[in-house]
Order: C-alpha cells, then sequence, then structure tokens
C-alpha cells in the first residue's frame, strides 16, 4: 500500500518521530520512507518542525571498549595514511614513537591527572579557529583544542613550534590536526614554563624539512604560566 | 552544545573515504558519542545495552554517511534519529519495562524533564529562523494540555510504546493514544503557525 497519499500520513509521521509507532506498523512506514519520495520528504519535513536540541547534561561517557570495537569492524586503518606517508621517513619513526608513547600514556593521564592548565591561546587571521594550548600539570603533556576541527590534507602537515623569549625557535610536535595530545619533547619541558610564544605553522608532510618554519605561519600566541 | 558546523564538517569528511576519513570519524566519536549514549540510555535504561546501540547506531552512520545531506542544518539530529531509531529496536527485544528501578527512573514532571533534556537557548551559529524554530516549539510544548505533553516526553525521552505509556499512566489504552497522536498534531500546527507569523 502507497502511504504517500494516505491521510494518515502526518499522523503516521508524528507517530514515528515521537517513537510509538511499534513492530510491523514501523517497519512499514521505514519501508516507505525508503521508498516513496514523498514519505521520506514529509518525515523531513516533521523532523524540521520538531527538532529540539540536547543538553550537555545528559552526556554520559562511554567505554573505551565501544570504539575500539568499532574500529577493529570498520577496518577504519583503511582510511588512514600510512604512517611513513603521514610523518615522513627522516623524522618518522621519533615522531612516530612519540605518538605512540603519547597515546599508550595518554588513557592513564586522563584517568589519574589533575585537569591540564591553559598556557596560550593562539589566533590567526580570517576563517582560522582558535587553538587553546593546555599543559598537563607535570609539564608532560601538551593537549591543543581547536574551536572547530581542522585535519591537515593528505599534502601537508602542521607544526607546533616554541619561540623562547631569547629568540630560538624550536619544534615541539608534527600533527595531522589542530586537535592533539602529545608529549612535550624532555629538553622543551622547561623551556614551555619561560614564557615566549607558541606558533604553528603549516609544512610538507612530516613537518618541516630544514628545522624552521618553511610554510606559512597561521597560528600564534603567548605563553601565560 | 555541540557545535553544528564542525560537526557537518566532520561528516563530510567521513564521507569522502579518503585518507583523512578514519581520522574524522573518530573525533566524530569523541565529539559525540558522550551525548548520543546519554539519549541511548535514557530508553534503553541498562548501560550495556545502551553501548551495544551506540556501537550499532556508530556502524551505521559510518556505512550510511554518504546519505547525509550537506544541506541539512541538524547533523547532530540526524545522528539522534539513527540512536533513538536503533534503541527503540533493542527496547522491544529485551522488556526493559520490567527492571525493578524502572518506574522510579522515569520522570513525572514533564516540565522540569524538557529543560533538563533540551535546549532551547539559541546556537552561537544559529540562524534568525533556527533561533525562532527554537523558541516556537518551546513555547508550543507549553501550550499543549498536560497530559499530552507528558506522554510526549515520555514517549520521547524514554521510548514508551502505547501500552506502556497506559500503565506508566494508569490511563485506559485509547487514552494515551490519542493524547500522543493528538499532542504531535497540535504540536506541528502551533509551529507552523508561528512560521507563517499567523500566532503572534
Amino acid at each position: 500500500m502507497r502511504l504517500a497519499g494516505s491521510p494518515l500520513l502526518d499522523a503516521l509521521c508524528g507517530e514515528y518521530l515521537v517513537g510509538t509507532l511499534r513492530g510491523a506498523a514501523r517497519r512499514r512506514f521505514e519501508r516507505a520512507r525508503r521508498e516513496e519520495p514523498l514519505v521520506a520528504q514529509r518525515l523531513d519535513y516533521w523532523e524540521s518542525v520538531i527538532a529540539p536540541r540536547y543538553t550537555k547534561m545528559i552526556e554520559v561517557q562511554p567505554s573505551a571498549a565501544v570504539w575500539s570495537r568499532l574500529e577493529r569492524e570498520l577496518s577504519l586503518s583503511r582510511y588512514r595514511a600510512p604512517w611513513h606517508q603521514r610523518l615522513g621517513f627522516w623524522r618518522g619513526w621519533a615522531v612516530a614513537a612519540t605518538a605512540a608513547l603519547a597515546l599508550a600514556v595518554g588513557v592513564d593521564l586522563a584517568r589519574h591527572e589533575p585537569p591540564p592548565v591553559q598556557i596560550a591561546q593562539l589566533t590567526g587571521k580570517g576563517e582560522l579557529p582558535v587553538v587553546t594550548a593546555h599543559l598537563s600539570k607535570d609539564g608532560r603533556t601538551l593537549e591543543l583544542h581547536a574551536s572547530r576541527p581542522v585535519i591537515a590534507g593528505p599534502a601537508q602537515s602542521y607544526e607546533l613550534w616554541l619561540l623562547t623569549p631569547d629568540g630560538k625557535v624550536l619544534s615541539v610536535a608534527v600533527l595531522g590536526s589542530l586537535d592533539a595530545r602529545f608529549e612535550v619533547p624532555e629538553s622543551q619541558r622547561p623551556r614551555l614554563r619561560e614564557g615566549g610564544r607558541l606558533a604553528v605553522s603549516v609544512e610538507p608532510p612530516g613537518g618541516s624539512p630544514t628545522g624552521r618554519a618553511t610554510g606559512p605561519v597561521i597560528l600564534v600566541g603567548p605563553i601565560t604560566i | 552544545m555541540l557545535d553544528d558546523q564542525a560537526i557537518k564538517a566532520l561528516l563530510l569528511r567521513t564521507a569522502a573515504r579518503d585518507d583523512g576519513a578514519a581520522d574524522a570519524f573518530r573525533r566524530l566519536y569523541e565529539l559525540c558519542a558522550p551525548l548520543l549514549l546519554g539519549v541511548a540510555q535514557r530508553i534503553v535504561v541498562r548501560r550495556e545495552l545502551a553501548e551495544e546501540v551506540l556501537h550499532d547506531a556508530f556502524a551505521k552512520i559510518w556505512r550510511s554517511v554518504d546519505t547525509f545531506d550537506p544541506l541539512a542544518n541538524q547533523p547532530v539530529a540526524w545522528m539522534a534519529a539513527i540512536v533513538r531509531n536503533r534503541a527503540i529496536d533493542v527496547r522491544t527485544t529485551h522488556d526493559v519495562a520490567r527492571v525493578d528501578s524502572y518506574h522510579a527512573m522515569l520522570d513525572d514532571d514533564p516540565d522540569g524533564s524538557l529543560d533538563r533534556l533540551f535546549d532551547w537557548s539559541p546556537a552561537a551559529d544559529d540562524d534568525e529562523d533556527r533561533r525562532r524554530a527554537a523558541q516556537w516549539l518551546r513555547d508550543c510544548l507549553s501550550r499543549l494540555a498536560a497530559p499530552e505533553r507528558q506522554s510526549l516526553v515520555l514517549a520521547y525521552e524514554h521510548g514508551l510504546s502505547h501500552s506502556e505509556l497506559a500503565s506508566h499512566l494508569k490511563k485506559p489504552l485509547g487514552t494515551v493514544k490519542s493524547w500522543v497522536r493528538r499532542g504531535m498534531s497540535s504540536l506541528r500546527l502551533c509551529v507552523e503557525s508561528c512560521m507563517s507569523g499567523q500566532a503572534r
């Protein structure tokens, strides 16, 4: 039976949306939604009229097992650039090892550590997001949070630099995304607390081949500890 | 509140199925999974069932992300609908209402529940229409008769069926069925008349 012309269409859309349409009737409606464009269109309309937004108050943290299962079952690794492409050969191993370490200790750190402290806000021109940098209490882990997600294209990466007050430029990390969490190289931990600035530049995949920024600096902000 | 524009960008990147798809999907999960687990848990009650729903829903989001309409303004609502549908399916195959604590968990204060569950304030990136639509919906809900409003909130928030509503509210099945049907219909007509500017 076609639902599109039925006088019950609106009532069914309402019942489906609120969730009281059940069993065989629900399955019939879902089939009609797939097969009859007018039904899909009418339901879309209902959803646009009655579209409340949930508050953050209802959030519940899922256990880590849910994501690991998804990652395995959907073979997500196929949709990720291999590490040697993403990080570059010349320094890939060191960066990958650091990233793996950060990932491995990250879970534990997140559970037991006091919350990290914001140490800088990096801003750029135009459409660029604002990125905040947070340092863990022990000064070992730096987290970047972007006001909207930005992921490096396949032919680039982002590099985070520390500009020390005495004029040195030190590479802190090579990033695939402006949201990141990583271990600060040991030699730089005391320096981060001396002030200066943090900056992000756009570099070839794997980061700057020269040890200095080679691409445009897109974000910069003072360290305030 | 989740940033709709950012979520939309992540959905589109996931749909692209390129080298960045897995990372975008992971970020999408990190941002939205806690909220969506909250939605699922209100319907299936048990934590392990809710995580099962979350898993199934994200697997479906991954597989059907190409059907997400890039022009749609409400990507979180698109994902929440997938979660609610899956939760309702799971709820019907597990007899959730038999859990002892179940009735105690249900909210008998639908008005309080409306404001705890939903955010009616406009989002920063809302356009004027969306801004007003949220307010209209809230106003229209408060204009419904109290039993209609309570039925809709219980059905939407906790996934109660007609017969579960009847037993929880201790009313005949036919009565609650007409509350739900009339409630949804009045709600739509009320929002529509606000939209066309007739009600104000």
